[in-house]
């Protein structure tokens, strides 16, 4: 067995980058140390630590440099598709046209915490009417208004109905401010009456047929809306590759969530899982190269699994995470304290589980846009926790609340209670702003205590 | 991020009220519709959750809202009631037309908190007095002041400032902002909140109220009221356009609960929209609140005067 994996700062990682340039290690022509980001304003990077992999080099510079990829799409004459909301349901179907890109707009809600808060986003947000009662993708509404991140889509699409308010009201703005949008009904997700007929989901709910309809239907819309964009038709067959394509991503993320929550010692950081998860909703703007990343992730994680060679010790406490945090920083704080993931439901679990294959492509994409945890109740989302907590063995669960939230304000009781009740395990909530310095001692010491418990829960 | 304070409200009513058979929540605000299952968690009487199609200008649209109406009718059936047969419901709808028909003059008549409080209680079934709204109308110029914009008060005992009240609903008590807004000389000439007039189905068609009630309550509810929650929300700006140039309205006062995104959003929108001056009350259903609110009105009527 060799030595733990270690976390590297932003000067040894571009250390390790150099070197393997210099060696003449194959690399992708994004990569380069990311003090360049910093340089840009990313200020956040240089108060993280990163795995010490070339796999996890690869990953941050995908990431890094996806609005790059977007403005070179845009140069090229590839259509550009802002997907707001659904968070993985219509970029499957942009992706499966030649010349269309995706991306979610609703990712700048991290710009402010990489450019810690610099860059003004939530100041022009503020001056929309959107101030601090708003999650922090308002910042996305600052984003179109200054236009020095993303290129402005050629197409925007909204899910809206069974969504937070939060991004329905800023999504309603943009349009104010002349971005016109493609709205989509998405319905509250709910159990079927007896005798009404069903359909099973992926993830394991059953939903009414009739809903399914609607979900098909108004997807319908989106598909002919991407086929006018791109000016060649979506049909059954192309579609029906962009699942396959799309599910072989999932299935590499499935291993890799395996492994990172269930082996032990943890082989992958917080951090950069939960950057890998984030790739399924999109493909980053690449999707090829998002399913290249995450293979050379997995190679890494199985390499490190069979050698057993962690980031942590062994035994660790394991952490299940609810929600993404805003701040980035606090997945190394979990390490930090002691602990390691043991499962995740960062919103989109929808995302990662595979799109059914079996069925007509239109059918199986509204089976899965209906599987979304944020469209249906919170016990549903809690039966999910409970179930993937159980089999990664997780000790303790943490709702991470996004501030400003209109879900959180009742979402982490709802779960919590159906986890105390089903698992008996210690819950946790914790709100994390963008950047979360000022909470730091609170943050850390609240994250000491459920270690300290779960750990004292082992004597018993 | 906090509980809105009238979805608290609501949800301590249904579990306190004596005699709750039922609670009915939609899913026009993410709150709500999480409230809906908290309630259906906390052991209180059967709940239903109705989706309320944010979009509507497709007819997919219009069919789940339809498909939501009958569901909720089966929950009722479920809770004891009858299916009514169609020309029952034509009638019931008939009359609860003719009462929407009163409550709209008397909005035009009473003014702000008398018209709210009718309307508050046809909400919970008591039908409108047709006479109550005989007095003059609210509005008028007030005598020598034609060109300064001031309207009278109710029976034209002084002049007073109009303003608009828009944004959500009202819960028992708040109709004291419309004395606190008469006291500071102004007076509520269009009430657009969620419980004013803003929210009553239009007018219904009366020979497709005999083809096919169910379709036309659809038409009538769905199809027009508009709000903040609708995408696009082009129906209330076009309503408030309508509406405040008919009103004369010289301020918009925007009732939001704290937590609430869309009338958030909406409140900083409405002045650009209008060209009137916004006055974006944070109602945070306490006492306390209160104090605030009157504070902040007199700030705004002197603005406005």
């Amino acid at each position: 067995m060799s030595g733990r994996a270690k976390r590297l700062t932003l000067q040894e990682l571009d250390r390790l980058c150099r070197r393997r340039q210099a060696s003449g290690a194959a690399m992708p022509a994004y990569a380069g140390p990311l003090e360049r980001h910093v340089q840009d304003g990313d200020r956040r990077l240089l108060r993280l630590e990163y795995d010490d992999s070339p796999a996890a080099l690869r990953l941050w510079n995908f990431l890094l440099t996806e609005e790059d990829r977007l403005h070179e799409a845009r140069a090229a004459g590839r259509k550009i598709v802002g997907t707001m909301k659904d968070l993985g349901t219509v970029p499957v179907m942009a992706y499966s046209l030649p010349n269309v890109v995706a991306f979610y707009p609703d990712g700048a809600w991290w710009t402010p915490c990489v450019m810690e808060l610099s860059e003004g986003l939530f100041g022009i947000a503020q001056s929309l009417g959107l101030g601090d009662a708003f999650c922090p993708v308002r910042a996305m509404a600052g984003a179109f208004v200054n236009r020095a991140h993303f290129p402005i889509p050629d197409l925007l699409t909204c899910s809206v109905g069974a969504t937070c308010d939060d991004f329905s009201a800023i999504a309603q703005r943009l349009e104010s401010l002349g971005y016109p949008i493609l709205w989509w009904e998405m319905p509250s997700r709910r159990r079927p009456e007896p005798g009404e007929p069903a359909v099973a989901l992926p993830g394991g709910f059953r939903a009414p047929e009739s809903q399914v309809a609607l979900v098909r239907s108004e997807l319908e819309r989106v598909r002919a809306a991407l086929a006018e964009l791109a000016g060649s038709p979506l049909g059954d067959e192309e579609l029906t590759a962009g699942i396959r394509e799309a599910n072989r991503i999932r299935g590499l993320l499935g291993e890799l969530r395996h492994l990172a929550y269930a082996a032990d010692p943890c082989p992958m950081p917080a951090l950069e899982m939960l950057i890998a998860e984030m790739l399924a909703i999109h493909f980053c703007s690449d999707r090829a190269e998002s399913a290249a990343v995450l293979a050379e992730l997995l190679d890494e994680v199985r390499s490190r699994t069979t050698a057993g060679r962690g980031v942590m010790p062994a035994g660790a406490a394991r952490l299940f995470w609810v929600n993404p945090v805003a701040d980035l920083r606090v997945m190394n704080l979990l390490e930090d304290c002691g602990a390691r993931l043991g499962g995740t439901e960062y919103l989109f679990c929808h995302a990662l589980d595979a799109i059914p294959g079996d069925l007509p492509p239109m059918e199986a994409l509204a089976r899965m846009a209906l599987a979304d945890p944020m469209v249906g109740p919170s016990v549903d989302r809690a039966a999910r926790i409970v179930r993937d907590a159980r089999a990664f063995g997780a000790e303790a669960v943490v709702v991470s609340r996004i501030p400003g939230a209109s879900h959180c304000a009742l979402e982490g009781t709802i779960m919590g209670r159906v986890v105390r009740d089903e698992l008996n395990l210690p819950v946790v909530e914790l709100e994390v702003p963008p950047v979360a310095d000022p909470l730091w001692p609170t943050l850390r010491t609240r994250l000491e205590a459920l270690v300290e418990t779960v750990l004292e829960r082992r004597k018993r | 991020m906090g509980m809105c304070p009238y979805a608290r409200a609501f949800a301590g009513e249904v579990l306190s009220a004596p005699g709750v058979g039922g609670a009915i929540l939609t899913t026009t605000c993410d709150q709500m519709r999480r409230t809906a299952e908290w309630l259906s968690l906390a052991g209180g009487p059967p709940v239903l959750l109705m989706n309320v199609p944010a979009t509507w200008q497709t007819p997919a649209a219009a069919r789940l809202y339809r498909d939501e109406l009958q569901r909720l009718g089966r929950f009722l059936v479920s809770l004891g009631g009858r299916r009514p047969r169609r020309e029952r419901l034509a009638e019931t709808m008939e009359r609860y037309d003719a009462c929407r028909a009163i409550l709209r003059g008397a909005a035009g008549t009473l003014g702000g908190r008398r018209a709210s409080e009718m309307i508050a209680r046809f909400d919970l079934g008591e039908e409108p007095d047709g006479s109550a709204s005989a007095a003059p109308p609210c509005g008028t110029a007030a005598p020598g002041r034609a060109d300064s914009g001031q309207c009278c008060t109710p029976g034209g005992r002084r002049a007073a400032l109009p303003v608009a009240l828009v944004g959500g609903p009202l819960a028992r008590g708040d109709e004291r902002v419309f004395d606190a807004i008469e006291q500071a000389g102004g007076l509520v000439v269009l009430d657009g909140t969620e419980s004013g007039v803003r929210a009553l189905a239009a007018p219904l068609d009366r020979r497709r109220l005999r083809d096919d009630p169910l379709l036309e309550l659809v038409d009538a509810y769905f199809g027009t009221i508009p709000d903040a929650f609708r995408r696009p929300d082009a129906l209330l700006y076009e309503w408030l356009g309508r509406e405040l140039a008919a009103s004369a309205a010289r301020g918009i006062i925007v009732w939001r609960y704290v937590w609430c995104d869309m009338w958030a959003a909406a409140a900083a929108r409405l002045s650009e929209a209008t060209g009137l001056p916004v006055l974006d009350l944070h109602v945070s259903g306490d006492e306390a609140g209160l104090g605030r609110t009157v504070h902040q009105v007199q700030a705004f009527m002197e603005v406005l005067k």
